[in-house]
């Protein structure tokens, strides 16, 4: 039942999104879904590295400033058309990623983390003290938006600006889901799972684990670039590691693993702040402790929750028929 | 020649507060297999309790750096009893993401409760010893014995003490030290709650050497774990070694590269001792 639904499920919700900003008239709610986007793209790319392959990496943010920097630098320095910074940005994020991944992924489990972290603060130190490049914390203003296609798409408008969002990230959903279906992906689940086994299958352990972060860099690279562009305005703070900890924090709260998890987590961590409208003091603790309470009491996410509930309820309601798992 | 003397002093005074942050994390480590990450925001907590007591409510140094550290044991049973144990049987990540959030946490309850502002513990240790040409503050004097007797105290409770001989028989193998009758629950609480007591010392010498700010403890539980790495995960010699290492390879960036740049150095140091030897300088390969 559930499987014969979930097209069409994920056809209402793109038809929801896509009608948005007609719906909403509050241009704020436009600006703070946009960047609930950005930031589930970037969830995407830490969902590959952290749920599918089980190496929970905090160095997302880091890689987001790679690509929002290497985007704003060549379209503003070297002059370079924006859309094609747009695109060069992801890849040059990837290749900057196998210097990082090489040496992070000779340790297993947390070790990883840390290692990941420390180039976390490395790449944060680098963009506030080189300045003669990165103009240090003063940041770089005026980053132009892509140049209009054919008249039609001007992207200085807000919406047409959405949608270019919202088709990169049903594109970057679209790409995960492949992923997560094809050989590969099995393969990293399994190394999650258990990586002396994977190996001892004959797997090379070690290209996989490389493939998953430089992917995950992808996205990151494409998520600072859609950014970048969007607010015009980029400097280190939004690159630091307490952003890397809230893109794990929505792929936890999403469901690690999953293609949706982190979108909804994404959202969850953009609009939750703004909704509850708390001090910055009380928003660490509230989610730290909402981190802790969530791992401790549903290890596999909301949506894995969300589903038991909506399970319990179908039974109940479709008088012990339905079967939803 | 002396300035490179000079260096090194500094470098083994900030070395002995990482191998005291880096100690305990080792010996959470040995034991649970969990990265305390959280060690070090909550270790700060210590260190604004000390201020809070010296400025505050003019206690001695000496006692409220005693009070500190009883506060951390208190917290390190604590954050062990109501965070760590519910994930203790789930996977390593898991007790990772609740280090995690224990960390955003901590940081947050230290901003409300101490401010924004960064502080500096006052000790009133002005004198400067010379001999030669090397200058030697007698506060970094006094943080370098101060270090070297916790360590040494630490190290001995734990290699020659008989709930040491359990500490270190749960690290080597956690069944048969159950089946021989080694209590977990208690052993583990007490391994955090020595722990937390070290952090805050290491705090009190952080907030006394440099200032303590929101920040500060993320920061050191970043350089313990590179000194983890650094020395071999779980290695106590390695723990102190290690920091040791960090702490005069940062000094001497500091001192003749660039000083904006010590903690990529520091950790480049790190990421090479990984490509050379996966396992740590004195870790065991695996």
């Amino acid at each position: 039942m559930k499987r014969a639904l979930a097209p069409l499920a994920i056809l209402a919700l793109f038809a929801l999104a896509a009608s948005a900003p007609q719906l909403i008239t509050v241009k704020y709610y436009i600006q703070l879904i946009i960047l609930a986007m950005i930031w589930a793209i970037m969830a995407h790319g830490q969902n590959i590295i952290q749920g599918m392959t089980g190496y929970v990496s905090i160095t997302q943010a880091g890689l987001m400033g790679v690509g929002a920097y290497a985007s704003t630098l060549l379209s503003i320095r070297w002059g370079l058309p924006v859309w094609a910074s747009m695109a060069a940005a992801p890849v040059i994020t990837a290749l900057f990623s196998v210097l990082v991944g090489y040496p992070s992924l000779r340790v297993k489990g947390h070790y990883f983390a840390i290692v990941t972290l420390a180039y976390n603060m490395v790449i944060f130190t680098v963009l506030v003290n080189y300045s003669s490049l990165t103009k240090g914390e003063a940041g770089i203003s005026n980053i132009r938006r892509p140049e209009p296609i054919g008249g039609m798409l001007n992207f200085d408008d807000r919406t047409t600006y959405y949608y270019l969002v919202l088709i990169t990230l049903a594109a970057m959903t679209a790409l995960t889901a492949l992923l997560m279906r094809s050989p590969v992906g099995r393969i990293l689940r399994g190394v999650r799972q258990n990586e002396a086994l994977a190996s001892a299958y004959g797997v090379a352990v070690w290209k996989y684990k490389l493939f998953a972060f430089v992917m995950s860099a992808f996205y990151a690279g494409v998520a600072g670039a859609l950014y970048a562009h969007y607010i015009g305005f980029i400097n280190p703070e939004t690159f630091g590691v307490a952003q890397s900890l809230d893109a794990i924090l929505a792929v936890i709260l999403g469901g690690s693993g999953t293609i949706f998890g982190p979108v909804l987590g994404a959202f969850a961590v953009v609009l939750l702040p703004e909704y509850l409208r708390i001090a910055d003091s009380f928003r660490l603790i509230v989610y730290g402790l909402l981190l802790v309470v969530a791992t401790i009491f549903m290890p596999k996410g909301a949506l894995h929750a969300l589903s038991l509930i909506w399970g319990f309820a179908a039974r109940r309601l479709g008088g012990g028929k339905g079967t939803t798992r | 020649m002396i300035e490179v003397v000079q260096q090194i002093i500094n470098g083994l005074t900030i070395g002995g507060v990482y191998a005291l942050i880096a100690l305990g994390l080792t010996t959470v480590f040995g034991i649970l297999g969990i990265s305390h990450f959280a060690h070090g925001s909550i270790s700060m907590f210590g260190g604004y309790v000390a201020f809070t007591l010296v400025t505050g409510w003019g206690v001695p140094l000496p006692l409220a750096a005693a009070a500190a550290m009883a506060a951390g044991l208190v917290l390190g049973v604590a954050v062990e009893r109501l965070a760590y144990r519910p994930v203790r049987d789930a996977s390593p990540i898991n007790a990772f993401i609740v280090a995690l959030g224990l960390t955003m946490m901590a940081e947050g309850i230290n901003l409300r409760l101490f401010g924004a502002d960064q502080i500096v513990i006052p000790t009133g240790l002005q004198s400067v010893l010379r001999i030669g040409a090397l200058t030697l503050p007698e506060l970094r004097l006094y943080v370098i014995v101060a270090s070297a007797l916790l360590i040494l105290a630490m190290t001995l409770f734990i290699q020659r003490s008989k709930t040491g001989y359990a500490i270190r028989a749960l690290a080597q193998n956690r069944q048969a030290a159950i089946l021989m009758g080694v209590d977990v629950s208690k052993i583990t609480m007490l391994v955090f709650a020595l722990s937390s007591a070290l952090g805050s010392a290491a705090a009190i010498m952080v907030g006394a050497l440099f200032a303590i700010a929101p920040g500060v403890g993320e920061g050191l539980a970043i350089k313990g774990f590179s000194v983890l790495i650094l020395g071999g995960l779980g290695s106590i010699p390695g723990a102190i070694v290690g920091g040791l290492i960090l702490g005069v390879t940062e000094a001497l960036a500091a001192g003749f590269i660039s000083s904006a740049y010590k903690d990529v150095i520091a950790f480049l140091v790190m990421i090479v001792v990984l490509l050379v030897r996966p396992e740590g300088l004195l870790g065991k390969a695996r």
